[in-house]
């Protein structure tokens, strides 16, 4: 599954740039981990310090869960337990735990979203990525931040306010027109986390375990209390189909926005205008 | 309508996950339900999504308990000429106090809360307002050199 170039015909110009290395002020920060780019915002005004900090201890965590969990490296723990290179019983606690949350997500989903890849290799990142966001959260807190939204690649958890008395406001973004949204959704308590799977962006990474035939969603975003949730079943539910769209809106306290094949959408009642 | 508030209330349901506990959980909880409850329920289930459905099936007997039951239960499934009707009600100390009508899906017989049912939504009718107004995008993973075209790299650049 390499990274698929970009798709064409978004509006964004050439010289559009990023601004990584700004000064204070409640810009966005931007870190490159995982094959993708992380932004940070904060929700008031944080000193340069401070900013600093905050990108370090953000930089530190996805690079710690990227060396343990990538398959795109090849002396990272699971690259090393999928050439057998070393047991399960050996691996660290931290792996297996990984390794056993996935497992409960499994069960949750009745089987529809696995760890257990089609080709037998043992792959995470169906929790790590929001794992890494949620241990950056946490980082970012311990720091004494409590207004940031941390977007890793378009899986967003925000805590406090984007400004003082507003909440965050995320867009989700149009499948069919990238520089567009589709909608926009309020992040606050209890659902602070938002996640989108598809399959236009990095080709079809999602694996299916059902019967195997297409999934009838494009898109499937998941608003959630938390960024594993909401992850875990926006990947599910483009697996699963309707049936586990159904499942998890009637057993976890979501919000769910998909987008079927022909474009047109689906939403619980939450989304509605 | 009497008959499905009976036939409904007599029952208990955890949800489809315990769906191999609920025959056990109907027969242990059902005798909770206080008779007390059930004779309310005629008039509450008046007020259901689905009043004309009219059930064909005979009521389940409850055991009257002395103990006013408390709490939330699941009805059992009635099946209607209107297809199957299951209902949820929430009793207070005896008394009902919340119905909620649950809807089945036509494949795998799953009830599933009409509350909270993703259902067909034209795009003006979703939640929408303008980028400005928009910290985030949440979109499918975009790789590093996607990000560079990506809505979210505009707004980061622009620091909205």
């Amino acid at each position: 599954m390499p990274p698929s170039s970009s798709r064409p015909g978004t509006v964004m110009p050439p010289d559009a740039r990023v601004s990584p290395e700004d000064g204070a002020g409640t810009g966005a920060l931007t870190v490159t981990s995982m094959g993708t780019v992380l932004s940070i915002r904060f929700g008031r005004t944080v000193d340069p310090a401070a900013r600093e900090a905050a990108r370090d201890a953000v930089t530190r965590v996805f690079g710690r869960w990227d060396a343990r969990f990538s398959l795109y490296r090849d002396d990272s723990e699971l690259s090393r337990i999928n050439r057998g290179e070393l047991r399960l019983t050996q691996a660290s606690p931290a792996l297996r735990d990984c390794y056993a949350l996935a497992l409960d997500w499994r069960d949750r989903t009745d089987g529809v979203f696995t760890p257990h890849r089609a080709d037998g290799v043992l792959d995470l990142s169906g929790v790590v990525k929001a794992l890494a966001i949620d241990e950056a959260g946490g980082a970012l807190h311990a720091l004494g931040l409590g207004d940031w939204s941390l977007n890793a690649g378009g899986d967003v958890l925000v805590a406090g306010d984007q400004a003082p008395g507003l909440d965050w406001v995320a867009g989700i973004v149009d499948p069919e027109d990238r520089a567009r949204t589709l909608a926009v959704v309020t992040l606050a308590l209890p659902l602070r986390a938002v996640a989108t799977s598809g399959s236009a962006e990095r080709g079809d990474h999602i694996w299916s375990s059902g019967n195997g035939g297409a999934s009838p969603y494009r898109q499937v975003s998941v608003l959630a209390r938390d960024i594993v949730t909401a992850d875990v079943l926006a990947t599910a539910i483009i697996a699963g189909g309707e049936a586990t769209l159904n499942r998890s809106t009637e057993t976890w306290p979501v919000e769910v926005l998909a987008v079927l094949r022909d474009g047109s959408l689906l939403a619980t009642p939450g989304l509605r205008a | 309508m009497t008959l499905a508030a009976l036939a409904s209330v007599s029952v208990v349901g955890v949800g489809w996950q315990l769906g191999a506990q609920l025959t056990a959980s109907q027969q242990t909880l059902a005798t909770s339900v206080p008779a007390a409850a059930i004779g309310t329920a005629a008039t509450a289930t008046g007020t259901a999504a689905t009043p004309s459905a009219a059930p064909s099936a005979a009521p389940t007997a409850a055991a009257a308990a002395p103990a006013a039951a408390s709490g939330t239960f699941d009805g059992s499934v009635v099946h209607t000429r209107f297809g199957p009707v299951q209902v949820s009600v929430t009793i207070a100390n005896g008394t009902i106090t919340e119905v909620m009508a649950l809807q089945l899906t036509n494949d795998g017989g799953r009830s599933v809360m009409i509350s909270n049912q993703a259902a067909p939504i034209l795009r003006s009718e979703v939640l929408a307002a303008q980028s400005a107004q928009v910290q985030n995008v949440s979109g499918a993973t975009y790789t590093t050199g996607g990000y560079l075209t990506s809505l979210q790299a505009a707004l980061d650049a622009a620091q909205f």
